[in-house]
């Protein structure tokens, strides 16, 4: 190998160095696979590479030199919404999501490209406003200058944690994410059809933040078990629960649609002040419909708070029960639409 | 190996097949110390997908692994010979919930504790739950025959096995058992493939009877100053014909383990133990917890502690449902392997095993944790060492060697849950060097081309350690 060659050899594996420090810590891991019933991509995704073992596994052989990185693996690490549902849980304290921050920074580093979860700027609809950069608490958006007149908007792929925030808050829909991983607008808006047509019963929608607690996350599926009249959406931050999403949830025929997000003080995006503003302004909206704004709720969880969040749920239902079905869909549809 | 993925693919959908690395790598490991490559990854949806996948294997003699969650501890799925990982999770239904008959029918890939989610709004549980019951199938725990902290009064799942639906490695599709509770009809072959580690057929479907939830639960815990008194405690708990609904023990190595990983605070003494009882009449339930108390008194145990509320059970006891990972965390440079990790001795042996296994850990320069179910004569260790040194996995190997030459001479077994897999397999086969025709037989006969998890349990290698890499990066 030529000097050229070995210099694109070494640029393109590079040498993970902040990987191998981690050597220790993936040793601690036993492998338990605990973390499956945590991690929201192992549920939309079902391979266990898109699970946190999975990912240490792919990490360990690579620095250890039994795998070579390549597009596929790398892929795969760059999949993480870093709800931390993983390290927080985990009895042999790996801190997974730092050590999958280190992957990504050491894989750009070796030349590697991929999407991932990471949000996805379309240069031809971006006008550059900037709203994006201060909704991202990450500091993972940016504006850069291109030219003497010209600016864009950089995502930082190490810092962006798929939120989707900026997805949510771009008036051009210019922000996109990935398909496949369940959270963008359209597979959002699909799983909404879907529950509503699935079952005819259903009255309310019910999203909710990934963050907070984990509710759903069963892995296995169950018809035949007693049927609910809401359905959950398990969305990543609830900042993520665009307008467009509740208005299509009630012109699809859902009596009612409650978000459910962390406290105030505890969302790590800064999103649920964002959903609080948002749905103020729907429940508005809904009035000048002549249609109740309760129908439109929002209610604060701490993790683990699932019995808060059932009760919180069935009351809701029940009030929905009380208020019967939305009268004036015409109306609804025109905002809607 | 050729394999005809264009072929799967039809079977499955291509979204459902794999042969990329990242995915090939993860399939190839579980949780043990074991690591290698399949050739292929699916994921059949339907029983007719694992027949068509298997006739296909067959006529080809290509290996088929099921795989439920990959939890084993020994290498069950690890792909000693590459070939075909069957990916169970997405034959993950839970078919039928019947209360009149006490059985649920569920698909092979349904999780443990998602069936006992559906079970408990009915005021019914599926008892075996092992400790993994958060990820792990019940496909995975028939073949491994899982147990769990309730075993000791409700039994393994074994005893839950009612029918099942098999397909054999020629692809044909067998029903097993009955809805009966009991029957006498040819051989049991539902509890044949009990334990049989995906070796003699791949579970399809299977009905298992469930209970009703027990009315009070009341757990306690005693602490001790000495393992041994812990030890002859749970021994005298039951051979007193107590009926513990639980009994557990912890020692000092467990105990700092989970104080250090979960700030659990519990008091850093010789040797814990956790017992519970459950029933639907209180004083019948205090009345166990009394007896079970004035024997932890008898041999010394103190600051007795007990619950019947719900929150502060979970308290009690998380400590040691997480008690496997916490390991890692009690020494830095040290992590837990999963070795040597869940004999089963006599119920009057424990004391004394409890004993030898730190006396031969010091002996060999590793340290070992002695925790486990041991009501119903579990005992678990884990082999903690430092993964890096070569001459700590020779120590592993000395240990092996003598912990299972004690165990089986005290009238012990190699596995008491987790099952044998790759690495507890040349223990095993040395003690049980009388039944390994037998099984040889058996197999051939429902597998003449061998290749339904092929070199596993009576197969598997004589050296552990060099079966498969190993999953730690040695020197
Ligand atoms: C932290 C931890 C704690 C554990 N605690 C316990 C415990 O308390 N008690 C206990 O008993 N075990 C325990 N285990 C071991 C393990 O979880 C059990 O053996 C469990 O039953 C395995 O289920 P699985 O779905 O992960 O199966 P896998 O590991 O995927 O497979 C296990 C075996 O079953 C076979 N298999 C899987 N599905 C099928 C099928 N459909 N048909 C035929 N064969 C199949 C596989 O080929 C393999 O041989 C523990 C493991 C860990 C990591």
């Amino acid at each position: 190998m030529g000097v050229i060659g070995k210099l694109f050899y070494y640029k393109k594996k590079g040498n993970l160095k902040r990987l191998k420090k981690w050597e220790g810590e993936l040793n601690k891991c036993i492998r338990c696979g605990y973390c499956y019933e945590l991690c929201p991509l192992f549920k939309s995704q079902n391979w266990e590479s898109d699970t946190p073992r999975g990912k240490l596994m792919l990490i360990y052989g690579m620095i250890s030199g039994e795998i070579e990185p390549n597009q596929q693996i790398v892929e795969k690490l760059f999949q993480c919404f870093y709800c931390k549902n993983c390290s927080d849980n985990c009895s042999a304290g790996v801190p997974v999501t730092d050590i999958l921050t280190d992957a990504r920074a050491d894989l750009i580093e070796a030349g590697f490209d991929v999407e991932g979860t990471i949000v996805n700027i379309n240069e031809d609809l971006c006008s550059v406003c900037g709203v994006c950069v201060p909704v991202c608490k990450y500091d993972a958006l940016s504006i850069e200058k291109v030219g003497k007149d010209e600016n864009k908007i950089v995502v930082d792929k190490i810092e962006c944690r798929g939120c989707g925030l900026c997805v949510a808050a771009c008036p051009s829909g210019a922000i996109s994410q990935k398909e496949g991983c369940e959270v963008t607008l359209p597979e959002l808006h699909k799983k909404v059809t879907d529950l509503l047509k699935e079952n005819k019963d259903m009255k309310a929608i019910v999203f909710c933040c990934n963050w907070s607690l984990f509710p759903g996350m069963q892995l296995s599926e169950s018809p035949t078990l007693v049927k609910t009249n809401y359905g959950l959406i398990v969305s990543m931050c609830s900042g993520r629960v665009a307008p467009e999403l509740v208005l299509n949830a009630i012109e699809e025929g859902a009596w009612g649609v409650m978000v459910a997000g962390c406290p105030p003080e505890e969302c790590d995006h800064d999103g649920n002040y964002k959903t609080r503003r948002r749905l103020v302004l729907l429940r508005n909206m809904l009035k000048e419909l002549n249609i109740e704004p309760e129908r439109i709720k929002l209610d604060w969880f701490s993790t683990k708070e699932s019995a808060k969040l059932t009760k919180s749920i069935d009351d809701f239902v029940k009030k929905l029960e009380k208020l019967g079905p939305i009268k004036k869909m015409e109306e609804s549809k025109k905002i809607g639409g | 190996m050729k394999i005809d993925i264009e072929k799967l693919k039809k079977i499955v959908g291509e979204k459902n097949l794999s042969d990329n690395l990242a995915d090939l790598y993860v399939y190839g490991a579980d949780a043990s110390v074991h690591q290698a490559l399949p050739t292929v990854i699916v994921k059949p949806k339907t029983i007719e997908d694992v027949q068509k996948i298997v006739r296909y294997a067959n006529q080809n003699k290509i290996p088929v692994i099921a795989r439920g969650a990959g939890s084993g501890t020994s290498g069950h799925t690890v792909p000693i010979d590459g070939g075909i990982i069957l990916d169970m999770k997405r034959m993950n239904h839970i078919i039928e919930i019947n209360p009149e008959d006490m059985l649920v029918r569920v698909e092979p890939g349904v999780v443990d504790d998602d069936l006992n989610r559906a079970l408990k709004p009915l005021g019914l549980f599926y008892p075996p739950a092992p400790a993994s019951s958060r990820i792990a199938t019940i496909g995975g725990e028939i073949a491994a025959n899982a147990s769990g902290v309730r075993s000791v009064k409700y039994g393994a799942t074994r005893d839950y096995v009612m029918a099942m639906k098999v397909v054999l490695a020629n692809g044909k599709l067998v029903n097993l058992g009955s809805n009966t509770r009991v029957h006498s009809s040819g051989y049991q072959l539902e509890r044949l493939i009990v334990g049989s580690e995906g070796t003699l057929g791949i579970v399809v479907e299977a009905t298992m009877g469930i209970r009703p939830i027990p009315k009070y639960r009341c757990l306690a815990v005693a602490n001790f100053d000495k393992l041994e008194d812990a030890g002859n405690a749970i021994s005298d708990i039951i051979s007193s014909g107590a009926e513990p609904s639980m009994l557990e023990l912890m020692d000092k190595i467990g105990i700092i383990a989970v104080n250090k990983a979960m700030d659990l605070n519990l008091p850093e003494v010789a040797a814990i133990i956790m017992f519970e009882a459950d029933g639907n009449v209180k004083k019948a339930v205090d009345f166990e917890i009394e007896k079970m108390k004035k024997i932890c008194e008898k041999h010394n145990g103190t600051g007795i502690e007990m619950s019947y509320d719900l929150a502060e059970r979970t308290r009690l006891f998380s400590g040691r449902k997480k008690l496997f990972a916490s390991l890692s965390r009690y020494k830095e440079g040290i992590i837990c392997t999963d070795l040597a990790d869940d004999m089963g001795v006599p119920n009057s042996k424990i004391a004394v095993t409890a004993k030898k296994i730190h006396e031969i850990a010091e002996r060999n320069n590793v340290i070992m944790a002695v925790y486990g179910h041991c009501g119903s004569g579990v005992i678990h260790t884990k082999i903690m060492l430092d993964p890096k040194k070569k001459s700590q996995w020779k120590d592993a190997e000395k240990v092996i060697e003598e912990l299972y030459d004690y165990v089986h001479s005290i009238g012990g077994v190699t596995s008491a849950e987790h099952g044998i897999g790759l690495s507890k397999a040349p223990p095993w086969k040395k003690a049980r060097s009388d039944i390994l025709p037998v099984m040889r037989s058996i197999k051939k006969a429902l597998d003449p081309n061998n290749i339904l998890n092929p070199h596993k349990l009576h197969d598997a290698p004589d050296d552990w350690v060099g079966a498969t890499n190993l999953r730690y990066k040695v020197g």
